[in-house]
């Protein structure tokens, strides 16, 4: 079975170890123990990268890689469980740090390859008094619920301390007992829990009164357990900084039970590795929490043994400043950490992590990918590059265009275009819907995706603010599109200038989507020629070339022929190749019927392109018929062979390097730049690399 | 499948240290056992029970042994188990242990029987003695030593009794011995010359005893039987036997028994009329061989004798005396009477399938000379010598022993005389040694029981089942009672009476003459 990922093999890799086998000391997927890169100090790793660059698949392929050989526990931030308290629950004895820490230390607890369940006494005692503080005599049943969980951690579901639950269930009983006398609440919790904790001769229960004692630490506990943990809870109570003070402690409790896991030398002959915590979505409130504090906390010299892997939505970007709560953090790319990660911990909490941005996957990994999704398929050859292409690398567009190849090819999809719009079947048991919509739905969660959808056609603020007014509802207007543009940003979307939307992969997706809004295409119709309107209200080359591209976007040509035709004799040559390309980065799509079933049979481009129109094409009258014909098919051939959507035709290819040869004569100037693209372009095209205006040299030799 | 093993002893057990040393431990203690075991396979398991071992190269289970062991002689069982009882019953260092040397792996049927007897009699001398009312010490344990089927290993039997003579096993005497054969000889000859005192049960031949020829090879050893010389003299006092009417037929080269007892019954011919015939049977004598031929012709030399010659002194053992009687039966000249007589060999015959008894209606009768007979202390008996209450003892014994807690010891039999005979060897032995035993002292020394069997005469005789036990210098039983046997011809064995080497019964103080 070929689980691993791919393109992330500098993280998996076992032979040289990759960074999760030289942190956790274990080689993934096997019982197999490797040396330590950090043998005292670890850094904690936070994955960047943007949507749909399989962080959480990462995470979720680490977990799968050590379950059941090390305690791992993996939650995500943004679960709706760590967002807002139940609703029983008063919020003064909850927060999402406490939630996640309950539900972290029930999954390390359980039992690994060799070595039985691990309990969780300090931090079991500190959430249940943090927890006392939300109950009353009134509601019995949650109280004993919330408690029976808590002390659940606890439990070493040894048959020596009697059977699973059996111990929990005794002490909820006796907490239950205190609730019906009078006095404060918290006190008699904690010191009921304090006795159940200190009976009994057992093993385990010298386990629990030493952890017990622990809270002897407390500030200002005086040495008195019972103490701390009333002034824990208090402090838990007050919110603000009291309440991350209390936090912090309770993940101190968590890391502190989780050493004792591995203490003895009985207890390490039975344990390989470090225990891993995988927080995804670490920039949402309880992992960021879990993070800050465990950074202060290794900052101030107490040290643990725990592996930290985050996931944070986001790019690195060389001046930092995108992350606050990282200022000092080191930052590689995941290809510098194949080795070694070169990682020094510096004085301030935030150097202590190490930020590994996650690389796009490369054309390689591209074919290979699809390659193994489509076994035993007949796939074009040009597939994989186009679709690196169009996916600029990104592990979900890949791995979804790869699922749709598998189920759409045998049913006659052959460019990116059907495969985005033909169904695909996440899940085995899961009816189809459309690639395209299951994709945006995985890139721009949360609303407001129809306005996006509008916005991908503009081209910059200006624009987008135009075409909103056209377009959008009026309650949307100004701050609805910046509002939009600061989003993308801090969702690690890249800017590209001339883009209203940087990323194409995102952009052709949602051009895809409103494309197909509607039964006629009259919201894509009606977008583009609001951004004519507002690009014709001004003068300029630049506005031209975005009319243009525009109106080539509605499938009108004319224009941009004519435009480039005139400009050709005296424009300079680079610049002309620079509005060539840009109006031929126009989206193509041609009418289809509401199914969305092609109503033309073919892509015109490519019979234009090559020349096979010309006979029938009317050259306007007073201009040079040849030029104009040439730059007519030159434009049609750069339009095709630079559409995302398509595949691109190796007979276009073969065919711009004729014309923009032939251009190359009648331009002595500008002879080695139209030579070079002759060049550049059609290798280019046809390797899936995007076209750009070659650099102007002189001499025209390379 | 292997890599599947491989990686779940790779992963599994050898990365958690824990199972790891837990692993090495089971495979260090795998190998130690599997060494063990194949050095145990490797090397053959020739012990057969406790003390008892299978020699190289023999099947028999040699040696001493001190358990219930029975030989894997089922007839031996009860004996064996009786005695294990009577021996755990008693407390360290009360008793002394007295070996009973006796091929208990022989395979043939007779010597078993004689086996079995002995071993029965031995047992209820045994009981007898450590029940005494007196309470006499010490008492005695009894340990059953095999030299095998044919003796051969009496070396290690000698040596390993020699160990128990030193060790907390306290052996001080060795009685049964059995027949007197050459390796027998040299067993005794051995053990008495490591200061070993031997009681001789049921040995007869002369030259397995001290003052032949005034010399005594086996110092320390006494016996319960007569010499084959008291034996052929008794026969002569009883039968008078004229040198004219009596042939001597004699195995030769013989062995030591009968040759002397080819010895002493010449001594009885002086100037006989007729040359002795020989006979030559095979090296083992329990085999027929082809010595029937030889006897076909000695019978008819005897027909060809004169009618006055009606006696035949045959000096040979029991395999080639059957065969003697049954070429008798079928001789030519019935109506010429014949009796033979020979030593005590002949009670072999009591029970031998192959002896054609139809021989005997012939004109024929077979005597010789008992080593004890059930019938001998019965009714008219002479006043001397022994004594009817002494062997209603014995038979009262005999008849408790059917069942616990005497017995049960298996089928008895006493007309062999063996049992009886066994049964005064251990009282023997045990006389001698409480006599010896000094006052104080829970056992004797070696030393002292071998001076003691001189001593045993006068008052201090022994009175066995079988008759008066008074020991000559010698240690050679004086004017012991001699019954004289008859074989019948329905089966069976008729006493005919008692005959006496000094052919009258010792005086009443049953001192040897000088």
């Amino acid at each position: 079975m070929d689980r691993r990922l791919h393109g992330r093999g500098p993280l998996f890799d076992t032979d040289p170890p990759g960074l999760a086998s030289r942190l956790v000391g274990l080689r993934p997927y096997q019982l197999r123990s490797g040396p330590y890169e950090h043998a005292v100090d670890v850094p904690f790793v936070v994955f960047t990268g943007g949507r749909g660059l399989g962080k959480s698949a990462l995470l979720g392929e680490v977990r799968a890689a050590y379950q059941g050989h090390t305690p791992i526990a993996l939650v995500d931030g943004e679960e709706p469980q760590f967002a807002v308290a139940p609703p029983e629950r008063p919020v003064a004895a909850w927060s999402p740090v406490a939630q996640a820490l309950t539900t972290i230390a029930e999954q390390l607890a359980e039992p690994v390859k060799g070595a039985r369940r691990i309990g969780f006494p300090r931090l079991a005692s500190g959430l249940l008094a943090v927890a006392a503080g939300g109950w009353s005599d009134r509601d019995m049943p949650r109280m004993r619920q919330e408690a029976e969980r808590i002390l659940l951690l606890n439990d070493s579901r040894s048959f020596l301390d009697g059977f699973a639950g059996r111990w929990a269930t005794k002490v909820v009983a006796k907490l239950v007992s205190t609730m019906s006398h009078t006095g404060p609440v918290v006190e008699g919790i904690i010191e009921a829990t304090l006795e159940s904790f200190s009976e009994g001769v057992s093993p385990t229960h010298r386990r629990l009164r030493r952890a017990v004692g622990w809270y002897r630490d407390y500030p200002n506990a005086g040495g008195n357990p019972k103490l701390g943990l009333i002034l824990l809870s208090g402090h838990f109570r007050a919110d603000g900084d009291s309440r991350a003070h209390a936090e912090r402690h309770l993940v101190r409790a968590l890391l502190a039970d989780l050493d004792e896991a591995y203490a003895s030398v009985m207890q390490r002959s039975h344990r390989l590795g470090r225990p891993v915590v995988l927080l995804d979505n670490v920039h949402a409130p309880a992992g960021r929490a879990v993070m800050e504090y465990v950074l202060r906390d290794r900052a101030d010299g107490i040290r643990d043994q725990v592996v930290f892997f985050a996931a944070l939505r986001g790019r690195t970007l060389p001046g930092g400043g995108t992350f606050p709560a990282l200022p000092n953090a080191a930052r590689r790319s995941l290809t510098e950490v194949t080795r070694a990660t070169g990682w020094e911990p510096g004085t301030s909490p935030s150097s202590r992590a190490l930020l590994v941005s996650l690389p796009p996957l490369t054309p390689d990994d591209t074919l290979h990918l699809m390659g193994a999704a489509c076994r035993g398929l007949t796939m074009p050859p040009q597939l994989p590059h186009a679709t690196h292409r169009l996916t600029g690398g990104s592990p979900l567009g890949i791995t979804l265009l790869a699922a749709s190849a598998r189920q759409n090819l045998p049913r006659g999809a052959g460019s990116l275009g059907a495969l985005l719009t033909g169904d695909v079947a996440v899940h085995e048991d899961h009816t189809g819907r459309p690639a395209y919509r299951e994709l945006l739905d995985r890139l721009v969660p949360g609303g407001r995706l129809d306005e996006l959808t509008v916005l991908a056609a503009a081209h910059d603020r200006a624009s987008a603010l135009a075409l909103a007014e056209a377009r959008l509802p009026d309650d949307f207007g100004a701050a609805g599109v910046l509002g939009l543009e600061e989003r993308l940003a801090e969702e690690g979307w890249p800017t590209t200038a001339g883009q209203f939307v940087g990323d194409p992969f995102l952009r052709a997706l949602l051009l895809l989507r409103l494309h197909h809004l509607g039964t006629d295409h009259a919201e894509w119709q009606a977008t583009h020629r609001a951004l004519i309107d507002h690009y014709g209200e001004r003068d300029g080359a630049d506005a031209a070339r975005y009319r243009l591209h525009h109106e080539l976007a509605l499938g009108t040509a004319d224009f941009a022929v004519a435009h480039l035709r005139d400009t050709f004799p005296d424009a300079d040559v680079g610049d002309w190749l620079s509005a060539l390309l840009f109006i031929a980065s126009a989206p193509y799509f041609h009418a289809h019927d509401p199914e969305g079933r092609d109503v033309t049979e073919r892509d015109h481009r490519t019979a234009i392109a090559l020349g096979r129109t010309d006979a029938a094409h009317p050259v306007p009258e007073g201009v040079d018929a040849v030029l104009h014909l040439r730059v007519r098919r030159l434009l049609h051939a750069v339009w095709q062979l630079t559409d995302p959507l398509v595949l691109p035709d190796p007979q276009v290819a073969e065919r711009l390097r004729f014309e923009l040869e032939q251009l190359s004569n009648l331009r002595p100037g500008g002879t080695a730049l139209l030579w070079r693209a002759s060049r550049d372009w059609p290798a280019h095209a046809t390797a899936g690399r995007p076209l750009h205006v070659p650099q102007d040299d002189q001499d025209g030799s390379r | 499948m292997a890599a599947r093993l491989w990686r779940w002893l790779r992963e599994d057990v050898w990365e958690i240290r824990f199972r790891r040393y837990v692993a090495l431990l089971l495979a260090a203690a795998l190998v130690a056992a599997g060494v063990w075991g194949g050095l145990r396979l490797t090397r053959e398991d020739r012990s057969c029970a406790t003390g008892v071992t299978r020699p190289q190269g023999s099947n028999d289970c040699v040696g001493v042994s001190t358990t219930a062991y029975d030989f894997k002689q089922h007839r031996f069982t009860a004996a064996a188990d009786a005695i294990d009882r009577e021996n755990r019953r008693l407390k360290p260092g009360s008793y002394v242990t007295v070996a009973l040397l006796l091929p208990f792996t022989t395979s043939a049927p007779a010597s078993l029987n004689d086996t079995l007897h002995e071993l029965q009699g031995a047992y209820l001398a045994q009981y007898q003695v450590n029940h005494e009312p007196t309470g006499e010490y010490p008492r005695v344990r009894l340990a059953l030593a095999n030299t095998g089927a044919d003796g051969a290993h009496w070396q290690e039997v000698v040596d390993r009794l020699e160990e128990m003579t030193k060790g907390p096993e306290r052996l001080r005497a060795v009685t049964g011995i059995g027949q007197s054969t050459d390796n027998n000889k040299k067993a005794v000859r051995e053990l008495t010359h490591r200061g070993i005192p031997v009681v001789g049960s049921s040995i007869t031949a002369d030259d397995l005893a001290n003052g032949q020829g005034g010399k005594d090879p086996f110092p320390g050893l006494a016996r319960v039987a007569p010499t084959n010389t008291d034996e052929a003299r008794a026969l002569a006092a009883f039968a008078q036997v004229t040198a004219r009417k009596a042939l001597l037929v004699y195995d030769k080269p013989g062995d030591p028994y009968t040759r002397t007892l080819q010895t002493s019954l010449e001594k009885l011919l002086p100037g006989t009329l007729h040359q002795p015939q020989s006979f030559t049977p095979p090296a083992d004598r329990t085999q027929d061989g082809t010595t029937a031929n030889q006897f076909r012709q000695i019978t008819q030399l005897l027909c060809d004798t004169p009618k006055s010659t009606d006696t035949v002194l045959f000096a040979g053992r029991h395999t080639q005396l059957r065969q003697f009687i049954n070429q008798l039966g079928q001789r030519g000249c019935t109506d010429h009477r014949f009796t033979v007589l020979t030593g005590d060999e002949g009670s072999y015959l009591a029970g031998d399938t192959k002896l054609d008894r139809k021989a005997l209606t012939r004109n024929l009768s077979v005597r010789y000379t008992a080593l004890a007979h059930p019938d001998a202390w019965k009714g008219k008996t002479a006043a001397t010598g022994g004594s009817t209450a002494d062997a209603a003892t014995l038979a009262e014994l005999i008849r408790r022993a059917e069942q616990a807690p005497v017995g049960p010891i298996g089928p008895t039999a006493l007309d062999d005389g063996q049992l009886i005979i066994a049964h005064d060897a251990l009282q023997l032995a045990v006389k001698g040694l409480r006599e010896a035993t000094l006052n104080g002292r829970t056992a004797p020394s070696l030393a002292d029981v071998v001076n003691e069997w001189a001593l045993i005469k006068g008052k201090q005789r022994v009175n066995g089942a079988s008759g008066w036990i008074c020991l000559d210098v010698h240690g050679n039983p004086y004017d012991k009672a001699v019954p004289i046997v008859e074989l019948k011809p329905s089966g069976g064995t008729r006493f005919v009476q008692t005959a006496w080497p000094e052919r009258d019964p010792p005086a009443d103080s049953c001192l040897p003459s000088a």
